[in-house]
């Protein structure tokens, strides 16, 4: 793995910069992949949303002044790019939470191997709003520190603290009322 | 946390997603392939006062365009006004022509009465 400021160095440097992309784009897609599909769900959306993320990671490359990681930026930006994908589109993973279509949907996806519960949980996922439903995937799924997800979030460690809980709890919820 | 372990035992922390075979192989060709240039920052910063410059020189050349369009039209509603004005410019007129016909005799003179 390349050194983070040996690649941050590159991107500054025209003559570097896009084969420094390259490499950040070989490196961290898969990561990044899998914290949009939580949110978007599709691999279809998924998609588009990643190359979009790469793209205004691209035409931004001169707002990244290196403060945070080369991933934590990144994050950053392919997080907004989920949520504002779900609000342009209106799409059913920001339905109201009597709408079962989500889980049925996911069953239907040749894309989702899951059992019919676990359709069940990312449809309870997505009832939640954007914070909740962040922290919630970024803690649960690939058990971040909250400090990371403060800084791709933007928000402080204490209200992360919080707004898991309250995931979690309303997710609880959710399948007892199932039960 | 109780309720977390509750979700836990429940559903399990298994990704169930999964992706086209090949998909992580090939999307960084395909993403690279499709990037645009960059334009630089670089040249924007030094077009940036080029562009200041253009707009004072177009706010200059509207405010001189209607200082002399408001200078030589007449107005007709306040004819005597304009000409007191007149008078009065040419009063200024005069007196300046008196000093400008001042001679050496004259400064002479002025300076041995003080």
């Amino acid at each position: 793995m390349t050194d983070e400021r040996e690649i941050y160095a590159q991107l500054k440097d025209p003559k570097q910069q896009r084969a420094a992309f390259g490499l950040i784009v070989r490196q961290y897609s898969e990561q990044l992949y899998w914290q949009i599909r939580r949110i978007v769900l599709t691999h279809e959306d998924a998609n588009d949303v990643m190359q979009n993320t790469f793209l205004k990671a691209w035409n931004r490359l001169d707002s990244f002044q290196g403060e945070s990681k080369i991933l934590t930026w990144l994050s950053r930006i392919a997080i907004n790019e989920s949520l504002d994908f779900l609000r342009r589109n209106n799409h059913p993973a920001v339905s109201t939470d009597d709408d079962p279509s989500i889980s049925h949907t996911l069953l239907a996806d040749p894309y989702f191997d899951g059992s019919e519960v676990e359709a069940m949980l990312q449809e309870a996922i997505a009832t939640l709003p954007d914070v909740q439903r962040s922290v919630f995937l970024m803690r649960y799924y690939d058990e971040m520190k909250y400090s990371e997800i403060s800084q791709i979030l933007n928000t402080s460690e204490g209200a992360l603290k919080a707004s898991y809980h309250i995931a979690v709890k309303k997710i609880a919820d959710f399948f007892k009322s199932r039960d | 946390m109780n309720e977390e372990k509750y979700i836990e035992e429940q559903v399990g922390r298994r990704n169930p997603f999964t992706v086209p075979e090949g998909y992580f192989d090939n999307f960084a060709d395909q993403m690279m392939a499709s990037l645009p240039e960059r334009q630089s920052r670089a040249q924007h910063v030094w077009l940036r006062p080029m562009r200041y410059a253009a707009a004072v020189v177009c706010v200059l050349a509207m405010g001189a365009m209607a200082w002399f369009a408001l200078s030589s039209s007449p107005d007709v509603h306040q004819p005597l006004q304009v000409e007191a004005v007149q008078v009065s410019g040419d009063a200024a007129f005069d007196e300046a022509t008196d000093y400008a016909m001042i001679d050496n005799y004259d400064i002479y003179a002025c300076l041995s009465e003080e």
